[in-house]
């Protein structure tokens, strides 16, 4: 999960990074006191869980106090990337000589921590790799290692710090791999690194990536106002509600809702309904073994979504077994109801008595049923996923 | 022949007299897995169906010579339990558990490395060698012995590739599940070379999702074999950002979109599918 910038510069505090000093404000109004009580100029920079920020707009120098203001209600009104910005870091303007880059992440494939360093600050990291590779300095540090002064005093060196401030230089590096660290951080990055007129290394921003497994361990992070959110962007009113019944959930935009099993089928059953020209609505992932409790709920969540015209359901019954599945959907048939067609499938663990149980509740009770198709391992998932994109045709053209 | 367990690998279970531990266990045994005992500290002298619950890693590799581990713990004790087997001697770990912090996996790796052990998870399904060894939580309805491998990052997806396999008359050497952590234990890359020695194995389906770059990797060691791969891919259509059920399913700036690592693995040489039904098509083609 992604931290806002003055978040990540809260945590580079609590390990001495310098950082400007700032304030959050989040209204217009509040901007006029921010800016005479820090000095002009000033910068006015949106926070929000995304990149590109700048490009969009989203941060403004103001050279007077009416300036912040008029500056700041400009702001408020923005939206970068369809997220509109609700707070504003107000920080006094650096008078910048140098621009550098420290960041810290993992190499994945060669399960390294890796220090990136560039004298080029301030500028899209990815890019200069790509054009410049010459440019970039990359030190692989093992996760069981601490990272020594003289190694950062080495980076510090080839970035081209001034010699009089390496030794802050480095201290800044040590720093920064320690609250990678020490939070169970995936990404943490100073760009730019700033070198004032007053030879002075201040980190002008921050971002922070935290890894969410791990988010237990740091009750810090709660005390701060820190909660779990997304990458990128914050969570709709159903993915709230989704997360609150402990499903993973994603609304994505378009009208079949999907009612998988596990996650890995859940992002291919996804692409399935592409490849025969529907569009998912959401993605959600059953976990294993679910409860019938737990798969009313989803459905739930997909027969009250008003974008959903028609539900996929798939069930690879393995430590989860069909027959709690059957039970499920019937559980969500008779307290709730189906307001939509719906098509599903059960294979694997206990299919036979998993379509048992539903033929006879629906000669039980029929109305219950009339939305729904369902089919057991003699229909290749691919046809259902077919019939899926067929019913939601038909809904949209009827409605 | 098979990889990494056979009928004769004397397995034991960590987090045995849990809930889920226990649970698996049971299923494992009545499938005909060797397993051997289980620990559970503080609970040594137990016994859990006829098997001896030992306090630690090391007495159950003393007393049973148990060679294989299957973790059931929850996520935060991984690291502790892991490191433990390894450095008790195991050779071969499966790790079941889901939500294990990156870096505790990247402690794991390093400990694995140091004493020669394969790790295979986090947030796995397990390892099956159908007919003779199912370690973890993957249904036995889907699989029969045969002659293809799989490896792949997702549980649904290995049933409806072995269950695809099967019911098309090839069946499975092994299928491995490598697991849907950011961080796991192994690569494509060495179960993919592991397949390759394996004479049994006549051809392998590598099914990958978004975000890592394990699947790049994979694109390194496929043109050096001599075993044909299969590779489909979840989440062509993925939305940017987003975590998908998987952690590790998350596609990280222009690195890991589907599509990238579909066309990456064909330009290797792996032969691409689309949807299940097409694996039993290009197998046929190749004659396998």
């Amino acid at each position: 999960m992604r931290l806002y910038e003055f978040e990540g510069k809260e945590l580079f505090k609590k390990f001495k990074i310098p950082v400007p000093e700032s304030h959050l404000i989040s209204s217009a109004n509040e901007a006029v006191a921010a800016v005479n009580e820090i000095g002009a100029p000033a910068v006015l920079k949106s926070q929000v869980l995304t990149g590109g920020r700048g490009k969009a707009g989203g941060i403004k120098i103001v050279k007077t106090v009416d300036e912040a203001k008029t500056s700041a209600q400009d702001l408020f009104g923005l939206a970068i990337k369809g997220f509109p910005v609700e707070s504003l870091l107000v920080e006094l303007k650096l008078d910048i000589k140098q621009e550098y880059y420290i960041g810290i992440t993992i190499d994945r494939a060669n399960y390294m921590l890796v220090v990136i360093a560039s004298g080029e600050g301030g500028v899209d990291i990815e890019e200069t790799a790509e054009k410049h590779p010459e440019r970039i300095v990359k030190k692989p540090i093992s996760i069981e290692e601490e990272l020594y002064t003289f190694d950062a005093l080495a980076i510090a060196k080839q970035i081209g710090i001034p010699a009089a401030l390496l030794k802050q230089g480095a201290a800044i590096i040590v720093s920064l791999y320690n609250v990678f660290k020490k939070y169970d951080a995936k990404l943490v990055e100073i760009n730019p690194l700033v070198l004032t007129a007053e030879n002075e290394l201040i980190a002008a921003d921050s971002r922070v990536s935290l890894d969410d497994d791990a988010v237990f361990r740091h009750s810090e992070l709660k005390e701060m106002g820190i909660e779990m959110r997304h990458e990128e962007g914050e969570m709709t009113p159903r993915e709230c509600q989704a997360t609150g019944w402990g499903i993973p959930y994603l609304d994505l935009d378009g009208d079949i809702g999907m009612f998988p099993g596990g996650a890995g089928f859940g992002i291919m059953g996804n692409d399935f309904i592409h490849y025969y020209g529907g569009k998912p609505a959401n993605f959600m992932d059953s976990g294993g073994g679910p409860t019938p409790e737990r798969l009313a709920k989803m459905l739930v969540l997909l027969d009250e979504n008003p974008n959903v015209k028609a539900i996929f359901g798939a069930r690879f019954g393995g430590i989860s077994r069909c027959d709690d599945f059957a039970k499920g959907v019937i559980m969500f048939l008779k307290d709730h109801g189906l307001s939509k067609p719906m098509v599903m499938r059960m294979t694997g663990n206990m299919w036979q008595e998993g379509v048992r149980i539903f033929e006879e509740a629906r000669q039980a009770s029929p109305e219950l049923f009339k939305n729904v198709e369902f089919h057991g391992i003699e229909t290749p998932i691919e046809e259902i996923s077919k019939r899926a994109v067929e019913l939601a045709a038909t809904q949209k053209a009827g409605n | 022949m098979a990889i990494l367990v056979d009928k004769n690998s004397k397995v034991m279970v960590q987090g045995i007299t849990g809930g889920a531990g226990r649970f698996h266990t049971e299923r494992m045994l009545t499938y005909g897995t060797n397993i051997v005992g289980g620990t559970s500290p503080g609970k040594g002298g137990q016994v859990v169906f006829k098997k001896p619950v030992f306090d630690t890693v090391t007495e159950c590799v003393e007393n049973m010579g148990a060679d294989v581990s299957v973790i059931f713990l929850p996520a935060r004790f991984v690291k502790e339990a892991a490191i433990e087997a390894i450095r008790a001697g195991i050779k071969f770990l499966v790790v079941i558990p889901e939500h294990i912090p990156i870096h505790d996996m990247l402690h794991v790796r390093r400990e694995a490395v140091e004493h020669g052990a394969t790790v295979i998870g986090g947030n796995t399904a397990g390892v099956i060698t159908p007919g003779e060894a199912n370690l973890g939580i993957m249904p036995d309805i889907a699989f029969a012995p045969g002659r293809v491998g799989t490896v792949s990052r997702s549980g649904s997806i290995t049933y409806y590739v072995a269950d695809t396999l099967t019911r098309s008359g090839y069946g499975e050497t092994t299928c491995v599940g490598l697991g849907g952590d950011p961080v796991l234990g192994s690569t494509f890359n060495e179960i993919l070379w592991k397949f390759e020695e394996d004479e049994k194995t006549k051809a392998v389906v590598l099914c990958g999702e978004i975000g890592g770059v394990y699947e790049e990797k994979a694109t390194e060691i496929i043109p050096k074999m001599k075993t044909p791969v299969l590779a489909i891919i979840g989440g062509i259509f993925a939305p940017p950002g987003k975590r998908m059920g998987h952690a590790g399913a998350i596609v990280e700036g222009r690195m890991g979109t589907a599509k990238e690592k579909l066309d990456a693995l064909a330009a290797a040489g792996a032969h691409p599918c689309k949807t299940f039904t097409d694996i039993p098509e290009v197998l046929k083609r190749l004659g396998v």
